[in-house]
């Protein structure tokens, strides 16, 4: 597995320090440097390679500087080339003796020979030496000047670099006006897609001082500079394509007879081979098409056979990359793969993260047509060697039994999941089967019969155990052996590690004695006996209050313990919608791919859009790394101190969006999330039942759970109540779609909408004059049945924040998708909850 | 956006480094990337992006040697991995393979080639053919040469017309004293059989490749007489993309040399008559708890390796007999019976047959100089064709 520690080759040059060598070789290339003998290049260029391979290898040979450059008069071009490659390499370290070097560059940058001009500017603006930067100056003005393409490319690069060395000398020289000329005129595209990437940077980066830059930033985007690019499309470099592509997804048309000529005009780019045009391509397609909700469903199933053919074409590597992009697009519009379901089975020996991207699209591609196959592939997996994707295969299929109607084949294959006699089988399959009853008790009869065999000694997972404990509490009467089973557990109280099995185990008893008294007696006793002396204070807790409940009243007791369930309906996401909505805005970018390897959270992150492309290369990211030496302070801190808010305000967001998904939703029940105890959080559910018999209010359950401090460990609390709204707020039409085109969305839920609300709809002006009841207004509405969309404005009682919402009701499965954009987005919680609860009074009042 | 580029060696020693920004990125990022590796094993190096504390980096692994790339910037990830992708077939072309001492060696074309294929960290070009007319290839020719005449550059004394040119994949004045061109269709067919022997998922990915050795500009049309099997097809840049939406005609001015035209996915298969399968091979692995196997077989040879894998090697099908294997598994103690079966990776090669039934209809030259000679072949190999049990 791990690789021979130190290679078992011929011991390289470098060992230890080379000292010796290095002081050797500078006495040979000293003895050189005048010499005009024949031969003299040849060994030279022996020297030079001994130099360069030092380099190679990490030794220092800086100390050979000025001898290397007293031996840089030559005719040999890759003697040259060497030489520029060490001078490259030291300069910015060395800047007095890179002052040497200027001289035979700069006469190089005039030598007849177009490459060598060429090689000759490409190094004297990689010296990278701040206090050298005027003699940059001249040759780049001639480079840009130039008669041959290859020196104008090379120098439209070299203005860029001039620019991060000393940006006032760029900016001086006029080099920005000229490589817009340059951009806009020269034959050769490299020179032009060149002059583009400078440019951007260099006006991203003037952008925030200088207003010029910022119009002359805006005018790349215009319309003629962007037609420009995109008639002279197929002269570019598949490279520079993906470059003017880049530039053309973020070009707003103005209409859509524009977008559909645009994109016709860069449909045959979706055939070529470089992966990284086709994605360019595609960001470009799925961004423009993004408010027109038909055709971007038709550009989903324009580019889903270029996305799978660049899935098989490709190396391993290419190929996760865009499985990865493949993947942001199942779970977007999982309907649209529903047919292409093959492609996502998985491999026998692709790697483990490869085939878990697979499970989730196979999980969410499954519809009524499709699921026996998938599932019985699936199936496939839980049998085989590999434990890790046998533990996927069975929650995946487990995923698809909790989202599908007809889960009747499904169920038994989870049973027979449990007589598959492997441990790791029956301890994922348990927790699945409880989640599957709380879905559909309907099937207890039959999970309770296979369950009822399993001996709890081969359960010995903390999530499997609870599982099945809180099966034992929950159909008490069903199974014969109950509390004789908890009755041992409970005797086995010290040896239980997992205060979650404690928890469940605990509020099992009671319910089995609520149940079954006479036989659940002793056990009980037992279980409180303990659970009243646990060091860990969740379990003391609930021990104390099960204790005092049954001694004031069993029927109480009964009432909050053992309630009349109601069937769970939906489970909460264990990824929030908000999360990949952000991660979608990121088509093409590093996020999509590496979020799914998981291994570190880079420092870096960058999140919001200021810190994409290649906008954002500048000094202060260096700062955030290690190793990196300081810049000039002065200049950047600014940006800095800007930047570091950002990355945390990322950051930040980022959590709370998690927060979000397994705690603020409305849904009525607890998420499954590997975070919460799910059982916990259900007793407490129950509780709340009793405080306000009257109406089920989800928020306020959530609300007791931070009271209690349990299970939902870093979720922000959201008080409800404090916001109040301005019940005059107005906004008109264009500044609101302004607004909304601005915003990022804040929060991006799915709810539901009460069946009577449902029949309202009939009435488009029903559901607007309801939620202005509500000081919550309604900007724009349309759709029709089955599907209706509305756009609702609010205001903060002080003004401090307004609130764009987009609410997609569909009447026929009385699902609402909400996205809610915000000034503020820390109360953009707590105003989803009163816009839920505005609308779930819809139609009941 | 790309700030570096390092080439690693299979025990993680840095073969080269080419530092591609004023934003040095320190070495010690292999090492960090390296430790990585050790501790959570080497299916790390099939990451392709990988976050590190300072970089983004993005690797590939190709012959042992890691190519490795870092940035601190969002960029389009796939524009890096098919750079080092490019990268690696460009080196392993120049190069005549890859290996540590090929590229110890000859380090200083390494950092030639990186010089024109990458500038301010953006690819520039990655065309073999444009490259080739920058830098001559370190070949036996070039060697001899340099010493018939003295000369010891390898760099040509021209810059390529071909970028001036307007195709920018070929050079305008090559010329051929043998004027051909051959025409490969390279199949590869994923399959999946479950243990009823049915088929779950069946797809070819298949590829057009062109050996073209012809003079001055050449302008080629192929069709196809069965196009319309194609799922979808992708194509290099050469394509002119009009003819094919309208006729399914593929035209072309070819690159010099060997290039992959075309590359489609065809899921649906008819029957073709096939005539011999070769080179058969049948690879699985001993489940867990197999304490020990004693298995033969009455065609080909079976070979058991201590890691429980086990390979099957058949070669051409027999004609006489239909080949077998059996023999006995002796269980772990405890264990009475097999809970996992093993599934069987099978590879094959028929040759002159394309399995997805795609037939050339002709290749036509344009502006013929002189009559080229044409040559087609058809090869289909086993891709990732497994058999469950």
């Amino acid at each position: 597995m791990a690789p021979p520690a130190q290679s078992h080759r011929s011991p390289s040059p470098s060992q230890p320090s080379g000292k010796g060598e290095v002081s050797d070789l500078k006495t040979q290339l000293r003895q050189l440097a005048g010499s005009r003998a024949p031969g003299t290049d040849d060994t030279k260029r022996d020297l030079f390679k001994k130099v360069i391979s030092y380099m190679t290898i990490g030794i220092d040979v800086s100390s050979v500087f000025s001898e290397m450059v007293m031996c840089s008069a030559t005719s040999d071009i890759v003697l040259k080339k060497m030489c520029y490659l060490y001078v490259g390499n030291y300069a910015k370290h060395n800047p007095d003796l890179a002052l040497l070097t200027i001289n035979f560059l700069q006469r190089d940058c005039k030598d007849e020979d177009p490459m060598i001009r060429g090689l000759a500017l490409r190094s004297l603006c990689s010296l990278g030496v701040a206090n050298l930067v005027e003699y940059l100056v001249g040759p780049l003005g001639n480079g840009l000047k130039d008669g041959n393409s290859y020196v104008r490319m090379v120098a439209a690069v070299g203005v860029l670099k001039l620019y991060h060395l000393s940006a006032s000398t760029c900016l001086d020289a006029d080099f920005p006006p000229l490589l817009k000329q340059l951009m806009l005129k020269d034959k050769d595209a490299q020179v032009v897609a060149n002059c583009l990437t400078s440019l951007q940077e260099i006006w991203s980066l003037e952008a925030s001082t200088s207003e010029e830059a910022a119009r002359e930033r805006e005018t790349l985007l215009s319309k003629p500079v962007v037609y420009y690019f995109l008639n002279r499309m197929k002269e570019f470099s598949e490279w520079a394509q993906c470059i003017v592509l880049e530039l053309v997804s973020k070009y707003v048309p103005m209409d859509t007879e524009e977008i559909f000529d645009i994109m016709n005009l860069l449909e045959d780019r979706l055939h070529h081979a470089n992966g990284a045009v086709v994605l360019a391509t595609i960001k470009v397609f799925l961004h423009m098409t993004l408010s027109m909700t038909d055709v971007h469903q038709q550009v989903y199933e324009r580019i889903k056979a270029p996305l799978l053919t660049l899935v098989s074409s490709g190396s391993p590597e290419q190929s996760y990359a865009v499985l990865s992009h493949l993947h942001l697009l199942v779970m977007r519009a999982p309907y649209i793969f529903s047919s292409d379901y093959k492609h996502f089975y998985c491999q026998y020996n692709e790697p483990f993260y490869v085939k878990k991207l697979k499970l989730e699209m196979l999980t969410a591609v499954a519809n009524e047509s499709n699921t026996y196959e998938i599932v019985t592939e699936l199936c496939e997996y839980v049998a085989n060697v590999d434990i890790p994707m046998a533990r996927e295969s069975i929650r995946a299929v487990g995923k698809i039994a909790l989202q599908q109607y007809d889960v009747n084949a499904i169920v038994d294959r989870l049973l027979q999941f449990l007589e598959m006699e492997k441990e790791h089988v029956t301890a994922e399959t348990l927790v699945l089967v409880k989640d599957l009853l709380r879905k559909y008790p309907q099937w207890s009869h039959d999970c309770i019969a296979v369950v009822g065999n399993i001996s709890s000694k081969n359960v010995q997972e903390p999530k499997a155990k609870a599982a099945l404990i809180w099966m034992l509490g929950e159909y008490a009467q069903d199974m014969q052996d109950s509390p004789y089973i908890l009755e041992g557990l409970v005797e086995n109280w010290d040896e239980e590690d997992s205060a979650e099995v404690r928890l469940h185990l605990l509020t099992a008893v009671v319910k089995c004695f609520l149940r079954r008294a006479p036989e659940t007696q002793k056990a009980l006793g037992d279980a409180l006996a303990a659970g009243v002396t646990d060091f860990h204070q969740d379990v003391h807790d609930r021990a104390f209050l099960y204790y005092r409940l049954l001694k004031y009243d069993v029927s109480v007791a009964e009432r909050i313990v053992n309630p009349p369930k109601q069937a769970v309906s939906v489970f909460a996401d264990t990824q929030s919608s908000e999360m990949k909505d952000r991660i979608f805005d990121e088509f093409n970018s590093l996020s999509v791919v590496y979020q799914k390897a998981q291994f570190l959270q880079p420092s870096y992150m960058f999140t919001d859009k200021e810190h994409r492309g290649p906008f954002a290369f500048s000094e202060e990211l260096g700062n955030l790394s290690i190793g990196t030496e300081p810049s000039d302070a002065a200049v950047a801190a600014q940006r800095v101190e800007a930047n570091d808010k950002d990355l945390l305000l990322g950051t930040s967001e980022k959590e709370e969006g998690h927060g979000y998904g397994s705690n603020g939703s409305a849904y009525s029940a607890p998420s499954y999330n590997a975070s919460t105890t799910a059982g916990a959080s259900q007793a407490h559910f129950d509780l709340v039942s009793i405080d306000q018999p009257s109406t089920v209010h989800p928020p306020v359950s959530f609300a007791i759970d931070d009271l209690l401090g349990l299970g939902m460990p870093s979720a922000p609390s959201s008080v409800p109540s404090t916001l109040q709204l301005n019940a005059k707020a107005s906004i008109d039409a264009n500044a609101f779609q302004q607004k909304w085109r601005q915003q990022p969305i804040s929060l991006s839920q799915e709810t539901s909408i009460d069946p009577r609300g449902v029949a309202g709809m009939m009435n488009p002006q029903a559901l607007p004059q309801h939620m202005q009841g509500h000081s919550i207004n309604c900007i724009a509405s349309g759709g029709q049945a089955p599907k209706f969309k509305f756009f609702f404005f609010a205001q903060k009682e002080d003004g401090s924040s307004a609130y764009l919402v987009e609410c997609i009701i569909n009447s026929s499965s009385c699902k609402v998708q909400l996205k809610i954009k915000a000034d503020e987005q820390a109360t953009s919680q707590a105003f989803s909850e009163l816009f839920q609860s505005a609308l779930s009074k819809f139609g009941s009042a | 956006m790309l700030q570096c580029i390092f080439l690693l060696s299979d025990s993680g020693e840095v073969l080269l480094e080419k530092q591609l920004t004023g934003h040095r990125v320190d070495r010690a990022i292999c090492d960090w990337l390296w430790d990585q590796i050790l501790t959570q094993g080497e299916s790390l190096k099939l990451v392709p992006v990988i976050a590190s504390p300072t970089h983004y980096l993005f690797q590939v692994v190709r012959e042992g040697i890691t190519f490795l790339a870092c940035t601190q910037v969002e960029m389009p990830p796939l524009m890096a991995i098919e750079f080092l992708c490019r990268v690696a077939d460009v080196l392993s072309n120049y190069l005549d393979g890859l290996n540590e001492d090929v590229i110890k060696d000859n380090f200083v074309i390494v950092y030639e080639l990186l010089d024109e294929m990458i500038d301010n960290g953006f690819p520039l070009t990655t065309e073999p053919n444009i490259l080739r007319e920058m830098l001559a290839p370190p070949n036996i020719v070039s060697k001899v040469l340099s010493i018939v005449t003295g000369s010891t550059s390898n760099v040509s004394n021209t810059l390529p017309g071909a970028t001036a040119s307007c195709v920018p994949w070929r050079k305008t004045d090559l010329k051929h004293a043998t004027n051909e061109v051959y025409v490969d269709l390279v199949e590869e067919m994923d399959a999946t059989i479950n243990r009823d022997g049915n088929l779950v998922k069946c797809e070819i990915y298949g590829e057009v490749q062109v050996n073209s050795n012809l003079s001055g500009l050449p302008d080629l049309t192929l069709s196809f007489a069965n196009p319309s099997i194609f799922n979808d097809v992708s194509f290099h840049p050469c394509v002119r993309l009009r003819p094919w939406e309208a006729n399914q005609i593929l035209s072309f001015v070819p690159p010099d040399g060997q290039f992959t035209l075309m590359s489609y996915r065809v899921m649906k298969l008819k029957s073709t008559p096939i005539y011999s399968i070769d080179n058969i091979a049948v690879q699985f692995r001993l489940p867990p708890c197999v304490a020990s196997s004693d298995l033969s077989s009455n065609y080909g040879a079976v070979n058991v390796l201590v890691d429980k894998t086990c390979s099957w090697t058949i070669g051409r099908m027999p004609k006489d007999k239909a080949p077998s294997m059996s023999g006995t598994l002796v269980l772990e103690t405890g264990m009475e019976r097999l809970h996992v079966f093993p599934t069987f990776q099978v590879g094959f090669r028929i040759m002159g047959v394309a399995l997805s039934g795609l037939k050339i209809d002709k290749l036509d030259l344009k502006n013929p100089l002189s009559r080229p000679h044409k040559g087609f072949r058809a090869l289909t190999r086993g891709g990732e064709f497994q058999v469950r049990s």
